[in-house]
């Protein structure tokens, strides 16, 4: 199958173990996005297929091609891959044009000429086709270091953290102008990030790498959001709601209502983690509360389509770090403060964790609520 | 098409043979789809999914006869499949007539076999080669 297989990769640097068996594919015309914190691995796993780095334990294979294995070492030039960095990584002293045309060295001239525009036609740079990098904006040099990176018709291309040097605004059109252009040409694409909102709107499939080196979690961006299989991954989306309980029957109480809890077992000590957008508030509109957990709304910050709300249960028995409970709202709703309200949650966004006697994470049956 | 070459086999024949079969009902779908025959997914899939819960079982029966030490974390990683094997027959319900089920069913199951079940069962290949030169499989 056309694309790359990670198979089995450990590497070490020195004592400290930054890969522990990891495994990925990306078939041709995909994008895998390695998601995870700084130091876990993605960009040595990165630099691993690219060949960069010698392989230590595993197998890496190109176009069903083995590249990388232990005694073996494709050098990265004879890999057939594209790499995209960062800091665009343009050479300075070439015009625009020039750049695209570097890695087309095996082409006659006019050939590889043609080639660049095309592909500099493809990115929307051929009116730059002359100009240098420094005369470029951010977001411009990024359009050519992919027309670059693609322009020999790579069998993978590999992005490391590609859009974080761009502001906020630009690197959302950016990063959706790179997928269309991708897309089209059916290159195997692996995307280093750690930022989880740009894995879920890039990604085919997420993989995330926890702080042991290992692959924690595969799957679609949705599979990830909605049914993360360890804490970790739950939280990286963010700020979470976290009560503890017990299961019995079947079920864990928390302060804002019971919920299912299938797949484990009864007494055993749990985590419930619930989304700020799991968190249902609800009021008469009378300013009376209609049924659920009594709250009272402490704070609101608007954050341009959402509200984030800060609410405190009222009750007596409620645990030390239980009591405030952020919720996401739509910006339409706009409690007030001090506001009597009633809070229940949305099983879909709640996902229970077995913990230890001192709240130390355990292995859950399947992660999710 | 999805084709195993060396490297994704165990040596481990009863294993590389539901391997080979999860591959070649894979094979089936992705004919069906690219013949526009979404209406023979359906089917093929439950195949599958059949088939794919068939292969977690014996394999696991036979890790931990072998004495494989980490059987309660590949059962775990099956386990974590079931959500998966849902959306491929959510899929392949809809896939007669729903172009975005048959592109995300194409996509769902390559990514399923390769990566969530052949390559995850890679984790285990050194075990077996080394059951293999004790004599012991």
């Amino acid at each position: 199958m056309k694309g790359l297989h990670v198979i089995g990769v450990s590497h070490a640097y020195g004592d400290h173990q930054v890969l522990d068996g990891a495994s990925l594919i990306a078939p041709a015309g995909e994008l895998v996005c390695l998601l995870g914190s700084s130091g876990s691995g993605k960009t040595t796993l990165l630099r691993l297929a690219a060949g960069l780095e010698q392989l230590q334990q595993g197998q890496i294979l190109i176009n069903d091609e083995v590249v990388a294995e232990p005694g073996l070492h494709v050098p990265p030039e004879h890999r057939g891959i594209g790499l995209m960095f960062q800091d665009y990584a343009l050479f300075p002293h070439m015009t625009i044009i020039d750049n695209v045309c570097f890695g087309l060295f095996e082409l006659p001239k006019d050939t590889a000429r043609r080639r660049a525009m095309e592909m500099l036609d493809q990115v929307g740079m051929t009116d730059h086709a002359a100009s240098y990098p420094h005369m470029l904006s951010g977001g411009q040099q990024q359009r050519v270091a992919l027309a670059r990176a693609l322009a020999p018709e790579p069998k993978l291309l590999l992005l490391d953290e590609p859009y974080s040097g761009l502001d906020t605004n630009l690197r959302g059109m950016i990063r959706e102008e790179t997928l269309s252009v991708l897309k089209a040409s059916g290159v195997a694409t692996v995307m280093v990030t750690h930022d989880p909102e740009e894995a879920m709107f890039m990604a085919d499939r997420i993989k995330i790498l926890g702080d042991n080196g290992r692959i924690l979690q595969a799957g679609r961006p949705h599979d990830i959001y909605y049914h993360p299989e360890h804490e970790f991954v739950a939280k990286l989306f963010g700020l979470m709601n976290r009560f503890e309980s017990v299961v019995v029957g079947g079920h864990v109480e928390t302060p804002l209502g019971r919920l299912q809890a299938e797949g484990f077992e009864d007494g055993l000590k749990v985590e419930v983690l619930v989304r700020p957008e799991g968190v249902i508030l609800e009021s008469n509109g009378a300013g009376q509360s209609a049924a659920g957990a009594p709250l009272e709304v402490v704070s609101t910050h608007l954050l341009g389509h959402d509200n984030i709300v800060r609410v405190a249960l009222t009750g007596d028995d409620v645990a030390a770090g239980e009591r405030d409970i952020y919720v996401r709202i739509h910006h339409t709703f706009e409690p007030e403060l001090s506001q009597r309200i009633t809070g229940g949650i949305d099983p879909e966004y709640a996902f229970i964790f077995a913990i230890d006697e001192d709240g130390g994470i355990l292995d859950a049956p399947d992660g999710r609520n | 098409m999805v084709e195993l070459t060396s490297p994704f086999k165990l040596d481990y024949e009863d294993l590389d043979q539901d391997h080979q079969r999860l591959a070649d009902i894979v094979n089936l779908i992705v004919a069906a789809i690219d013949a526009d025959e979404g209406e023979k997914c359906e089917d093929l899939v439950n195949d599958f999914v059949k088939s794919a819960k068939g292969h977690f079982a014996r394999e696991e029966a036979l890790l931990t006869k072998a004495g494989f030490p980490n059987v309660a974390r590949h059962h775990a990683h099956h386990q974590s499949l079931n959500t998966k094997m849902e959306h491929l027959v959510e899929f392949a319900k809809n896939a007669a007539d729903n172009q975005l089920a048959r592109d995300s069913l194409r996509k769902e199951l390559v990514f399923f076999l390769m990566d969530d079940v052949i390559t995850a069962d890679m984790d285990f290949k050194t075990f077996f080669e080394e059951q293999a030169d004790k004599g012991e499989t």
